[in-house]
Protein backbone atom coordinates (compact mmCIF):
# COMPACT_ATOMS: atom_id res chain seq x y z
CA UNK A 1 0.00 0.00 0.00
CA UNK A 2 2.77 2.46 0.88
CA UNK A 3 4.81 1.53 -2.22
CA UNK A 4 1.52 2.16 -4.64
CA UNK A 5 1.11 5.24 -2.34
CA UNK A 6 4.42 6.76 -3.68
CA UNK A 7 4.66 5.68 -6.66
CA UNK A 8 1.55 7.39 -7.77
CA UNK A 9 2.33 10.55 -5.70
CA UNK A 10 5.99 10.65 -7.06
CA UNK A 11 4.93 9.92 -10.86
CA UNK A 12 2.20 13.04 -9.97
CA UNK A 13 5.35 15.23 -8.80
CA UNK A 14 7.61 14.07 -11.26
CA UNK A 15 5.62 14.58 -14.11
CA UNK A 16 4.88 18.48 -12.58
CA UNK A 17 7.99 19.31 -11.60
CA UNK A 18 11.67 20.46 -13.50
CA UNK A 19 12.35 21.33 -17.18
CA UNK A 20 13.72 18.32 -18.87
CA UNK A 21 12.26 14.88 -19.04
CA UNK A 22 15.45 13.44 -17.92
CA UNK A 23 15.58 15.41 -14.26
CA UNK A 24 11.85 14.98 -13.98
CA UNK A 25 12.55 11.33 -14.14
CA UNK A 26 15.15 11.66 -11.43
CA UNK A 27 13.02 13.81 -9.14
CA UNK A 28 10.60 11.51 -9.06
CA UNK A 29 12.27 8.64 -8.44
CA UNK A 30 13.89 10.73 -5.63
CA UNK A 31 10.91 11.52 -4.46
CA UNK A 32 9.61 7.80 -4.41
CA UNK A 33 12.33 6.82 -2.52
CA UNK A 34 11.71 9.30 0.31
CA UNK A 35 8.43 8.44 0.63
CA UNK A 36 9.50 4.48 0.96
CA UNK A 37 12.50 5.85 3.33
CA UNK A 38 10.35 7.91 5.64
CA UNK A 39 7.77 6.00 5.86
CA UNK A 40 9.72 3.40 7.13
CA UNK A 41 11.48 5.48 9.58
CA UNK A 42 8.21 6.68 10.79
CA UNK A 43 6.78 3.70 11.22
CA UNK A 44 9.60 2.37 13.37
CA UNK A 45 9.56 5.58 15.51
CA UNK A 46 5.61 4.65 15.84
CA UNK A 47 6.47 0.90 16.56
CA UNK A 48 8.19 2.28 20.12
CA UNK A 49 5.48 4.52 21.16
CA UNK A 50 3.69 2.70 24.34
CA UNK A 51 -0.39 4.10 22.51
CA UNK A 52 -1.93 2.34 25.31
CA UNK A 53 -0.82 3.88 28.83
CA UNK B 1 15.29 44.97 -18.49
CA UNK B 2 15.77 44.18 -15.10
CA UNK B 3 14.47 41.00 -13.44
CA UNK B 4 12.23 42.94 -11.39
CA UNK B 5 11.08 45.04 -14.05
CA UNK B 6 10.42 41.98 -16.05
CA UNK B 7 8.12 40.32 -13.01
CA UNK B 8 6.09 43.42 -13.09
CA UNK B 9 5.42 43.27 -16.91
CA UNK B 10 4.38 39.31 -16.37
CA UNK B 11 2.19 40.11 -13.49
CA UNK B 12 0.32 42.73 -15.06
CA UNK B 13 -0.49 40.11 -18.12
CA UNK B 14 -4.15 39.17 -17.50
CA UNK B 15 -4.94 35.23 -17.10
CA UNK B 16 -6.38 34.30 -20.50
CA UNK B 17 -9.99 33.00 -20.07
CA UNK B 18 -9.02 29.78 -21.78
CA UNK B 19 -6.81 29.05 -18.92
CA UNK B 20 -9.37 29.17 -16.41
CA UNK B 21 -11.79 26.54 -18.92
CA UNK B 22 -9.01 24.19 -18.58
CA UNK B 23 -8.68 24.57 -14.98
CA UNK B 24 -12.15 23.60 -14.53
CA UNK B 25 -11.62 21.06 -17.06
CA UNK B 26 -9.00 19.50 -15.17
CA UNK B 27 -10.74 19.23 -12.21
CA UNK B 28 -14.39 18.37 -12.93
CA UNK B 29 -11.86 14.89 -14.97
CA UNK B 30 -9.05 14.14 -13.46
CA UNK B 31 -6.65 14.54 -17.19
CA UNK B 32 -8.76 16.72 -19.11
CA UNK B 33 -7.00 19.76 -18.77
CA UNK B 34 -3.42 18.23 -20.03
CA UNK B 35 -5.57 16.61 -22.84
CA UNK B 36 -7.07 19.83 -23.59
CA UNK B 37 -3.28 21.18 -23.78
CA UNK B 38 -2.27 17.80 -25.95
CA UNK B 39 0.55 17.16 -23.56
CA UNK B 40 -0.91 13.97 -23.82
CA UNK B 41 2.35 12.32 -21.50
CA UNK B 42 1.33 14.02 -18.32
CA UNK B 43 -2.21 13.76 -18.84
CA UNK B 44 -1.98 10.06 -18.88
CA UNK B 45 0.57 9.95 -15.70
CA UNK B 46 -1.05 12.97 -13.69
CA UNK B 47 -4.45 12.05 -14.38
CA UNK B 48 -4.35 8.27 -14.54
CA UNK B 49 -2.30 8.39 -11.19
CA UNK B 50 -5.05 10.40 -9.70
CA UNK B 51 -8.15 7.75 -11.12
CA UNK B 52 -6.48 4.96 -10.40
CA UNK B 53 -5.51 6.64 -6.45
CA UNK B 54 -9.30 6.85 -6.23
CA UNK B 55 -10.62 3.73 -7.44
CA UNK B 56 -7.88 2.04 -5.27
CA UNK B 57 -9.56 3.31 -2.68
CA UNK B 58 -12.87 2.82 -3.06
CA UNK B 59 -11.81 -1.09 -3.65
CA UNK B 60 -9.97 -1.25 -0.76
CA UNK B 61 -13.34 0.35 0.69
CA UNK B 62 -12.75 3.71 1.79
CA UNK B 63 -15.14 6.49 2.95
CA UNK B 64 -15.66 10.00 1.29
CA UNK B 65 -16.99 13.26 3.68
CA UNK B 66 -19.29 15.42 2.92
CA UNK B 67 -21.71 17.13 5.12
CA UNK B 68 -24.96 15.05 5.10
CA UNK B 69 -24.22 12.89 7.96
CA UNK B 70 -22.78 15.34 10.35
CA UNK B 71 -24.27 15.56 13.79
CA UNK B 72 -24.10 19.33 15.12
CA UNK B 73 -21.37 22.06 14.76
CA UNK B 74 -18.23 20.60 15.13
CA UNK B 75 -18.91 17.61 13.88
CA UNK B 76 -19.57 19.73 10.51
CA UNK B 77 -16.46 21.55 10.45
CA UNK B 78 -14.38 18.78 10.84
CA UNK B 79 -16.10 17.16 7.96
CA UNK B 80 -15.25 20.14 6.15
CA UNK B 81 -11.32 19.86 5.37
CA UNK B 82 -11.44 16.20 4.15
CA UNK B 83 -14.76 16.93 2.29
CA UNK B 84 -12.81 19.70 0.49
CA UNK B 85 -9.69 17.21 -0.27
CA UNK B 86 -12.26 14.47 -1.49
CA UNK B 87 -14.11 17.04 -3.73
CA UNK B 88 -10.67 17.27 -5.54
CA UNK B 89 -11.54 14.60 -7.80
CA UNK B 90 -14.34 16.34 -9.00
CA UNK B 91 -16.91 14.56 -11.24
CA UNK B 92 -15.26 11.29 -9.41
CA UNK B 93 -16.75 12.29 -6.20
CA UNK B 94 -19.96 13.87 -7.76
CA UNK B 95 -20.68 10.62 -9.80
CA UNK B 96 -20.23 8.52 -6.18
CA UNK B 97 -22.17 10.93 -4.22
CA UNK B 98 -25.09 10.83 -6.30
CA UNK B 99 -24.94 6.63 -6.02
CA UNK B 100 -24.01 6.86 -2.50
CA UNK B 101 -21.36 4.58 -3.36
CA UNK B 102 -18.39 5.33 -0.44
CA UNK B 103 -20.81 7.74 1.24
CA UNK B 104 -22.40 5.15 4.19
CA UNK B 105 -21.81 5.02 7.60
CA UNK B 106 -21.15 1.17 7.59
CA UNK B 107 -19.83 -0.75 10.39
CA UNK B 108 -18.62 -3.60 8.52
CA UNK B 109 -17.09 -1.76 6.05
CA UNK B 110 -15.18 0.34 8.46
CA UNK B 111 -14.19 -2.82 10.25
CA UNK B 112 -12.14 -3.97 7.04
CA UNK B 113 -8.18 -3.60 6.99
CA UNK B 114 -7.60 -1.38 4.38
CA UNK B 115 -10.30 0.81 5.52
CA UNK B 116 -7.84 3.63 6.63
CA UNK B 117 -5.62 3.33 3.91
CA UNK B 118 -8.95 3.69 1.50
CA UNK B 119 -9.77 6.70 3.28
CA UNK B 120 -5.81 8.10 2.84
CA UNK B 121 -6.04 7.43 -0.86
CA UNK B 122 -9.54 9.02 -1.55
CA UNK B 123 -7.68 12.08 0.44
CA UNK B 124 -4.31 11.61 -1.72
CA UNK B 125 -6.56 11.37 -5.04
CA UNK B 126 -8.15 14.44 -4.54
CA UNK B 127 -5.33 16.18 -3.33
CA UNK B 128 -3.12 15.01 -6.46
CA UNK B 129 -5.73 16.10 -8.92
CA UNK B 130 -5.36 19.91 -7.53
CA UNK B 131 -2.03 19.61 -7.89
CA UNK B 132 -2.35 18.52 -11.43
CA UNK B 133 -5.14 21.25 -12.16
CA UNK B 134 -2.63 23.79 -11.21
CA UNK B 135 -0.62 22.46 -13.17
CA UNK B 136 -2.99 22.55 -16.28
CA UNK B 137 -3.49 26.29 -15.15
CA UNK B 138 -0.16 27.29 -15.21
CA UNK B 139 0.91 25.63 -18.81
CA UNK B 140 -2.52 27.16 -20.21
CA UNK B 141 -1.99 30.26 -18.48
CA UNK B 142 1.86 30.43 -19.84
CA UNK B 143 3.67 30.49 -16.39
CA UNK B 144 5.28 26.74 -17.58
CA UNK B 145 6.15 25.28 -20.67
Amino acid sequence: MMTLFAALASVVFGAMAKDTARERVMYGVKVFVEFIVFGLVLAWILYFIPWRW
Amino acid sequence: MVKTERMQVEEAEPTPGHAWLVGLAAWFIPGMGHLMLKKWVRAVLMGGAVWVCFFVGLAMGGHMYDLTNAQGTSSTLLQVPPMIANLGTGILFIICWLLGIGFGDDPVQAARVTYEYGNTFLLIAGLLNYLVMLDAFDIAAGRKS
